[in-house]
């Protein structure tokens, strides 16, 4: 089995170099330094809680958000809108060893 | 810690939240301590009202404390928003007792910080924590001891009572 094959996500972070980033979205990829990663982490956090969520599904049903220093502005419907707080949270997840 | 983003941050994300959130409760403390000294203050209540401005400035610096900290060690500082200030008190007595409420909580929410800091190996932020599980244990004895005076003076006059009250 090819544990190497390139697996293709609609949304993804990646850390290029020391202190860039790129985020990947369905229609662009965007560079961020460390602190606007944090700063659209605590976007995505705010917009994801269950009443920010249900004021989304109650009104237009998509987000435009800003990242990148307001450099860019990213159109994401509720599912594409998990799945980047799902994409941001296991970047910045700690994964402990664990012995066998 | 073992993501990329160690070579950013000394302190663990999921700390870094809970510590934003904590300034929001230092600040909102604050704001709760302005509304109480503005209390005071109206009445000509001398030693309440030096003791609450007071207070709300060192919620403030306990706030800036941890608003540095974050930012020092790589994370992301977050201005909170102040909102549902309570400016409407019934007695000097339920001021401090109103405030030894929002000590606890504010203690409480210090433990809960510092223990997810131990779970999630962020030694920097539980040597960090000592300090202020000290001084809450300070701020909680002040605000005892002043409701003890309020058992010991009942009936006294109020502004009699806050003679014996500290100004700070």
């Amino acid at each position: 089995m090819n544990v190497d094959v390139s697996v293709e996500y609609e949304i993804d972070l990646k850390e290029i170099t020391f202190c860039k980033y790129e985020l990947k979205t369905v229609n662009k990829r965007i560079t961020l330094s460390f602190p606007q990663l944090l700063q659209l982490r605590n976007n995505v956090i705010q917009l994801t809680k269950p009443e920010s969520l249900y004021d989304i599904i109650d009104t237009e049903n998509f987000v435009l958000l800003f990242a990148a220093d307001k450099q860019h502005l990213i159109y994401l419907d509720i599912p594409q809108l998990l799945n980047l707080r799902n994409t941001i949270d296991s970047f910045f997840y700690s994964f402990k060893s664990v012995s066998i | 810690m073992k993501t990329a983003i160690r070579k950013q941050m000394t302190i663990n994300p999921v700390v870094m939240d809970l510590l934003n959130s904590q300034i929001a409760l230092e600040m909102k403390a604050s704001a709760s301590y302005l509304a109480m000294a503005s209390w005071c203050d109206q009445r000509e209540l001398i030693n309440s009202k030096s003791f609450f401005y007071k207070q709300a400035e060192e919620e403030r610096e306990h706030a800036m404390k941890i608003f540095t900290f974050i930012n020092d060690n790589g994370g992301a500082a977050i201005s909170p928003s102040v909102e549902n200030v309570n400016n409407d008190f019934e007695s000097l007595r339920a001021i401090y007792e109103t405030s030894l409420e929002q000590e606890i909580n504010v203690t409480e929410s210090i433990f809960k910080i510092f223990k997810t800091a131990r779970k999630e190996d962020d030694f920097v932020t539980e040597v960090f924590l000592q300090w202020f599980i000290s001084e809450q244990s300070e701020e909680e004895d002040t605000m005892r001891s002043i409701i003890d005076v309020f058992d010991l003076m009942e009936g006294m006059p109020l502004k009699m009572i806050d003679e014996r009250l500290p100004k700070e």
